[in-house]
């Protein structure tokens, strides 16, 4: 290994370009790591963060730019097998050990050592190794430990171990911290430390700022697909980022997003709503036109919420009013009733992929398209797929288009477009944005003030912090599946959001 | 726009087949002399008729994202029920045959508890029922192959013939029809196709993804049992054995018919030329007095071809995938 010097570059990329059937998700990215550092990699929802990385691991192919990993250069047609042999290796945020195995056997898996001569695995001196280089570490794991008994934070040492084994040179971290607690995250930095110590690179990706201003060598900020900026040193302050990141001096109307008082009719009250494990006494309102959205990091039990309202997952206790009603939700009596729901995770949840527009708008209006025997009117159906493709501005405008083949923006219009066609009263969204390219994700903005003009009542959840501010009349924060903050009428600041949702309280320490 | 366009790209997999099953006529033409005649063709289509009415229902289940595996055993089972409610017990043909109906629905409906509401997949449910529905036919039959005498009406079903073309082939068409019309134009066919493209989407969408499998299981199993009297009737006879295997000629027609067995899609009119295709190719061996070692054979190869076409993948690609792998993992070292 050589020396940790400021030109020994470990991987390059240059230029690199990639489309996903349409719009321009890398646009000529430049980005460098070096031997040994901590490098942390950030932006914006759908800023090209996990494109880059999808790229530089193998899963997709870049449609140009070159790649240069250890002074060799990679081909196009990458495959993530290829570059783990090359020694890149990523840490999955929804890790890929095999449950019912042991540590030892998840670290070895494929590369088992084997009785000399037989083609038998060797499972003592494979635990024998695998509990050296966890003693090594001084990790608290044992090898015979079996994955599914123990916590994520663990799992997630066992993948670094695996990675370990692979020889990495260059590990990629994807929100490491999302849900790990403080002293789990501490013991992750430390490991981390650990790792550069050795001369391995680690690529962090975080949207947790404080994370990236203690750990990081160097901060590679992406925009809209582009390369903004990369940091080092002491340029690299949290204001900075987040300034670089959102790459506009915010207009007053945009970081200070003036939240409305809304006065129209209660259209659903949930009271002290609990659900074992999920939901802690959860009680709101929301009014004729109001936008009310939803804040929290991943895990405190916003989307548990929706579901919940919606009618997919029974509660424990609590009441809901719908319309003034008494009401205990089925997704069948919901979607009768004037809801709509969009899911958070829009490709396994949202769209049926392999059928037309028509066919998905189609499933969600069956009772105005069908005769009371159950005969569905097909010329019916496709007025009711190009009533949503013309109020969504759909593109391609061809109804018998698969949606599978759509853009990711163009998915989530064909996701809400089902409902805007029905007599809408209260619409759930669930994460609207995630993966939607910009004109899309200002398009969806608009329709989401337009249906609260139009007197619908909206719930937003939403990580994405600017589009919280942006959207919501009204703002509950959510932690552990409590109500931990409201913010009302007025201004409110993408911090103070993120600081409630983090736990701290105001004024104090981190 | 063109007027006709929509109609044909709805109909585009039914018309390739339809292609390639005229090329294949032209084909066997061409070969035998013998194969081009009124009494051949309406052979071919009395001989594919049972499996064809299974396939009108049987379909339901890959259109799902499941399989029912269940069809022969229950058609098996059906003719030797209706058997012993009319020949043992003395029922009246018609009450028998909708006594044998109900049962077959029973069954069905148990198969789409079991995999629904236990989640047992479909494939080891289907297995099971295939299995233990054979032994009951076994069993209700002593294992013996009961000649049917009686009564005559019954009989007519299989053999009789209406303007010279034998009842079954009515009975297969009118089935298809029927079935294309529930999957293409009803709100249940809607509902299948949303559950196979997508269980959490369409659940989301307020389908009701269990409700709508039992109907699927049920309608599959109504129409093996619907074969199953057919074939008995056709027989002349009440036997355990007589459509052993027939559940994967069922499921041959459905898979070279365009239907895919990932769910979320699915042709009737396909399957039925799937079914008569193969049809076609068994009855150009058996003109060409090829040995009949040779059919299953070449149902093998029909399907893999099929298969193959359905995922719309070019050899070359494959070809090129291939021998491009090995390279990056080679320049690291």
């Amino acid at each position: 290994m050589s020396a940790n010097s400021k030109n020994d570059l470990l991987l390059e990329c240059r230029g690199i370009d990639k489309n996903y059937n349409g719009p321009q998700v890398l646009d000529g990215v430049d980005f460098s790591l070096r031997r040994g550092e901590i490098h942390a990699l950030v932006g914006e929802n759908g800023a090209g963060k996990s494109t880059l990385i999808k790229i530089v691991t193998g899963i997709t192919n870049r449609n140009g730019g070159t790649i240069v990993f250890e002074g060799h250069e990679i081909p196009v047609e990458h495959s993530k097998i290829a570059s783990e042999k090359l020694g890149i290796a990523v840490i999955y945020q929804e890790l890929s050990l095999i449950h019912g195995m042991t540590v030892a056997q998840n670290i070895f898996l494929t590369k088992e050592p084997l009785l000399a001569g037989l083609p038998f695995i060797d499972i003592r001196k494979m635990n024998e190794m695998a509990q050296a280089m966890i003693d090594k570490y001084g990790f608290d794991l044992r090898a015979t430990d079996i994955i599914d008994r123990l916590p994520i934070a663990q799992r997630q040492t066992v993948e670094i171990l695996k990675a370990l084994s692979n020889k990495a040179s260059l590990m990629i971290m994807d929100e490491p911290t999302s849900s790990l607690t403080a002293t789990e995250s501490e013991r992750l930095f430390k490991i981390i430390r650990m790792l550069k110590a050795e001369g391995i690179t680690v690529v962090y990706i975080s949207h947790r700022m404080e994370e990236v201003y203690d750990l990081s060598d160097r901060v590679t900020v992406l925009r809209d697909g582009k390369l903004v900026s990369v940091l080092e040193g002491e340029e690299i302050t949290p204001a900075e980022i987040i300034r670089l990141m959102i790459g506009r001096e915010l207009t007053e109307d945009e970081s200070h997003h003036k939240m409305v008082k809304k006065e129209g009719d209660v259209v659903l009250e949930v009271r002290n709503l609990c659900s074992e494990g999920k939901l802690n006494d959860v009680s709101f309102k929301v009014r004729k036109g109001e936008v009310l959205g939803f804040g929290g990091l991943v895990g405190s039990g916003r989307t548990e919420l929706m579901r919940a309202i919606y009618g997919i997952d029974p509660f424990d206790s609590g009441e809901i009013n719908y319309l003034g009603k008494p009401y205990s939700p089925t997704v069948e009596k919901s979607i009768a009733s004037g809801y709509g729901f969009v899911p958070e995770e829009r490709r396994l949840q949202g769209i049926m992929g392999g059928i037309s527009i028509t066919g998905n708008v189609g499933i969600a209006n069956l009772d105005s398209i069908a005769s009371p025997a159950g005969f569905v009117s097909s010329s019916k159906e496709l007025e009711r797929a190009q009533e949503a493709i013309s109020i969504l501005n759909i593109k391609p405008p061809n109804p018998d288009h698969l949606v599978g083949n759509l853009s990711g923006g163009n998915q989530q219009k064909v996701v809400v477009g089902k409902w805007l066609i029905r007599d809408l009263k209260l619409l759930i969204v669930d994460e609207p944005t995630v993966g939607v390219d910009i004109g899309a994700k200002e398009e969806m903005y608009q329709t989401i003030d337009r249906l609260s003009k139009e007197g619908v009542a909206i719930l937003v959840v939403s990580s994405d912090l600017p589009e919280l501010t942006r959207l919501s009349d009204r703002i509950i924060v959510l932690r552990k599946g409590r109500i931990i903050k409201e913010f009302t009428e007025g201004v409110v600041t993408e911090e103070e959001v993120l600081r409630a949702a983090s736990g701290i309280v105001e004024g104090g320490a981190k | 726009m063109n007027a006709k366009s929509p109609v044909i790209k709805e109909h585009l997999v039914e018309l390739r087949l339809f292609g390639v099953l005229l090329v294949l006529m032209v084909v066997l033409s061409l070969i035998s002399d013998r194969f081009l005649t009124v009494d051949n063709l309406t052979n071919v289509l009395w001989s594919v008729c049972l499996i064809g009415i299974m396939t009108t229902g049987a379909i339901y289940a890959p259109i799902t994202g499941g399989i029912d595996l269940s069809v022969a055993s229950m058609a098996a089972l059906a003719g030797i029920l209706a058997n012993v409610f009319m020949n043992v017990y003395g029922m009246n043909w018609i009450v028998a045959i909708a006594l044998t109906l109900l049962i077959g629905a029973a069954i069905g409906w148990l198969n789409g508890i079991v995999t629904t509401k236990f989640l047992v997949p479909a494939f080891i449910v289907t297995m099971a029922a295939k299995t233990y529905l054979f032994g009951v036919a076994m069993l209700v039959s002593n294992g013996d192959q009961i000649t049917i005498m009686q009564p005559a009406p019954f009989l007519q079903i299989g053999i009789g013939k209406f303007l010279g073309i034998p009842i079954p082939i009515y009975i297969m068409f009118a089935l298809v029809i029927v079935s294309h019309i529930l999957l293409k134009k009803t709100v249940f066919g809607r509902r299948a196709i949303a559950v196979g493209a997508n269980e959490v989407s369409a659940k989301l969408t307020g389908v009701n993804p269990d409700r709508t499998r039992i109907i699927v299981y049920t309608i599959s199993s109504v129409t093996a049992t619907i074969a199953g009297i057919v074939m008995a009737s056709l027989t002349q006879q009440a036997y355990a054995m007589n459509a052993t295997g027939y559940e994967l000629d069922v499921i041959t027609a459905i898979v070279v018919g365009g239907t895919s067995l990932m769910g979320g899609s699915g042709s009737v009119i396909g399957a039925l030329i799937g079914a008569v295709m193969v049809g076609f190719i068994n009855n150009g061996l058996n003109l060409l007095d090829m040995p009949s070692a040779l059919h299953p054979i070449a149902t093998g190869i029909v399907i893999l071809v099929a298969l193959i076409m359905n995922q719309g993948i070019s050899l070359p690609a494959v070809l090129k995938k291939w021998f491009s792998r090995p390279g990056v993992a080679e320049a690291a070292k």
